[in-house]
């Protein structure tokens, strides 16, 4: 134990005393202490391109505006790096972002060509290639890195995301689920409708006032798919129209970009051959 | 008149020394001046005035204003995607040409052209070696393309082999049978 | 001292960098004209509107019996049953009028659900309402066309896949 607190204070003492308290919130910032001059590393300079576009000059068309970077400085993810240019160079850029670690999905964007979220894309290495980043394809732009997801939303709610079911169970006590009944949700229960699927589908781009678009149709197979609920036969008469599900055209952007690694074309295919099959 | 020097020296010692706490107390002490004029109270715009109608109208107006952001032009070009465009394209030049070609046949009697198979025929065959499989192979290659694609199009809607590995590995398959083909087809 | 350095950006500037990071370099952000949107965009999206309050679902589109899920099935079914009639020409060197005539109604009804999605798709009716009304006529007139001419053709020259394998072989 004594020899615990003697290590825990040597840890102490090797902090510095006093720190700005800028250094002790930016957590997009490498640690001072761990960057202290090193003459054998080079900076590691990249740039970033990032879309931007201010609503309160709304005749001015979006541009993009690029940004430099030391790596060494910053941490690894490019949630990171946009912090990083919030607090210490253009405060004015917007963006969303929560929890930066792949669960509140605020900080979807394109990175490079690819719809992810920001807290679990890394910064490419490769200095000599610049990164852009643009907000969600073919959204309507709030501000900067911010699309408005209003419409989605209303979408989801459109799908009636929720238990309906009538009946009570004999014994008064919870709706009970097989093992295999459960497993069907597996791969859909996951989803946090970030939107990064729905947004990289041209069907989705075209015709998104009304096809729902991968996001939305995983969830909606999640109710289709589940056991408890009753409603399976109005849920499906709902998507039975040439828009909400059959603008699916196979494209597979969807499963290709999702962040967390779910598959909403295999859901769409499920929907396609419950609906066929009725 | 002493206390008086001394107590403008400290302050003026405190702006210079320490800005802001003077900012502060000044402004969250009224002078006693201000107490007897009636200027202690503080008086708050309202952000929104409470005279316009609906609020959500302001939105509505901001919204109109948005720019879309960029789709196509930015997004990386991905076998999923740029196969499932070929699909589309290939599909659309393929029933197209046949579209055409059949309302022109229909109308050729009218029109007075010949648009029968053996002036086809004739007409191809007087074309040199190069240009006959050059226009082969471009016949070629979107009949086989589309057709290929159009397989996994049915396996993808059985449910199986939707897994990204699956998909990008069955796209780029179709891409070189179909260009292999097409290549055998032309030089037939 | 501290109203000055209110009011004055500069001496404000100065102020802050105190607290800033050292190697924060100097804002060299620099702005580039946007060139990723074209100048002149086909069918525009038009400008944002939303119908209703956030909290009201999105209207759910009109179902229709032609639609959905039986002209999904319906339009499984002909390309399925487009892979073997593919492949026949191929296997059997010639086809029998018959044959001739399956191949080409399917693929005229195959062309008509393809080109009648593609209308759907990128001529919306709420985006551009008489151009997709004029599309899907002007779709209906081109394929009745077709399926006339190719019964001519049938009917007076040798058949589709008979010319086709005569032209290719010229």
């Amino acid at each position: 134990m004594a020899a615990l607190r003697t290590t825990s204070r040597l840890f102490a003492s090797s902090k510095p005393l006093f720190r700005p308290a800028v250094f002790a919130r930016s957590y997009a910032t490498v640690d001072a202490v761990s960057q202290e001059p090193n003459p054998s590393e080079t900076p590691k300079i990249k740039t970033f391109q990032v879309y931007r576009w201010n609503p309160d000059q709304p005749t001015e068309k979006p541009k993009m505006q690029s940004y430099t970077l030391d790596l060494n400085k910053t941490g690894p993810m490019m949630l990171d790096a946009l912090i990083r240019i919030k607090n210490e160079m253009d405060p004015t850029l917007t963006f969303r972002r929560s929890c930066r670690e792949g669960i509140c999905g605020s900080c979807a964007m394109n990175i490079d060509g690819v719809n992810t979220l920001a807290c679990l894309c890394r910064i490419p290495t490769d200095t000599a290639k610049e990164s852009r980043i643009y907000p969600l394809p073919h959204t309507y732009v709030v501000k900067d890195l911010v699309p408005d997801l209003t419409y989605f939303y209303k979408q989801y709610k459109s799908i009636k995301p929720y238990l309906q079911r009538e009946t009570k169970t004999e014994d008064g006590l919870e709706y009970r689920q097989s093992p295999e009944e459960r497993k069907k949700l597996d791969g859909l229960y996951e989803c946090i409708l970030c939107a990064c699927c729905s947004t990289s589908c041209p069907s989705y781009w075209w015709n998104s006032e009304e096809y729902l678009g991968p996001a939305i149709l995983l969830q909606s197979y999640r109710w289709l798919a589940d056991s408890r609920d009753e409603k399976t036969a109005e849920r499906k008469a709902a998507l039975d129209n040439s828009m909400s599900v059959y603008r699916c055209h196979t494209i597979l952007n969807c499963s290709r970009t999702c962040p967390k690694g779910l598959n909403p074309a295999r859901a769409i295919a499920e929907i396609k051959k419950m609906m066929a099959s009725h | 008149m002493l206390s008086q020097k001394v107590a403008q020296q400290s302050l003026r010692r405190l702006a210079v020394q320490q800005p802001y706490a003077l900012r502060w107390s000044l402004m969250n002490s009224a002078s006693p001046a201000a107490v007897a004029l009636g200027r202690n109270i503080q008086t708050r715009h309202a952000a929104s005035s409470t005279n316009s109608s609906d609020p959500t109208k302001l939105l509505e107006k901001q919204r109109l204003n948005r720019p879309v952001s960029p789709h196509l032009t930015i997004y990386r070009p991905q076998i999923t995607w740029i196969g499932s465009s070929i699909h589309r394209v290939t599909g659309l030049m393929l029933s197209g040409s046949l579209y055409l070609y059949a309302t022109a046949y229909l109308a050729s009697p009218v029109l007075g052209w010949d648009l029968g198979s053996a002036s086809a025929v004739a007409a191809f065959a007087a074309l040199p070696v190069v240009a006959k499989v050059a226009l082969k192979a471009t016949l070629a290659l979107p009949f086989t393309y589309h057709c290929m694609n159009g397989v996994r199009h049915l396996i993808w809607d059985l449910g199986t082999g939707l897994t990204n590995p699956q998909v990008i590995k069955s796209g780029w398959t179709v891409v070189g049978l179909s260009t292999i083909s097409a290549l055998l087809l032309a030089f037939l | 001292m501290a109203s000055i350095a209110r009011q004055n950006p500069l001496l404000r500037q100065s102020c802050l960098s105190a607290f800033r990071a050292p190697w924060a370099t100097k804002n060299v952000a620099q702005a580039v004209a946007f060139h990723a949107s074209a100048k002149k965009q086909i069918l525009p999206p038009l400008p944002q509107s939303i119908q209703g309050t956030m909290n009201d679902p999105a209207p759910i589109p009109e179902s229709h019996p032609t639609e959905g899920s039986y002209h999904w099935t319906f339009e499984r079914l002909v390309s399925a049953s487009l892979v073997p009639l593919c492949i026949a020409p191929f296997a059997a060197g010639s086809m029998s009028p018959v044959m001739d005539a399956v191949i080409c109604s399917a693929i005229v009804v195959h062309s008509h659900i393809g080109f009648h999605a593609s209308i759907t798709d990128y001529f919306p009716t709420r985006r551009v309402p008489k151009t997709h009304t004029f599309m899907n006529w002007l779709l209906r007139a081109f394929t009745l066309g077709t399926a006339v001419g190719l019964y001519e053709f049938e009917t007076n020259d040798v058949g589709v896949t008979e010319a086709l394998r005569r032209v290719w072989k010229a």
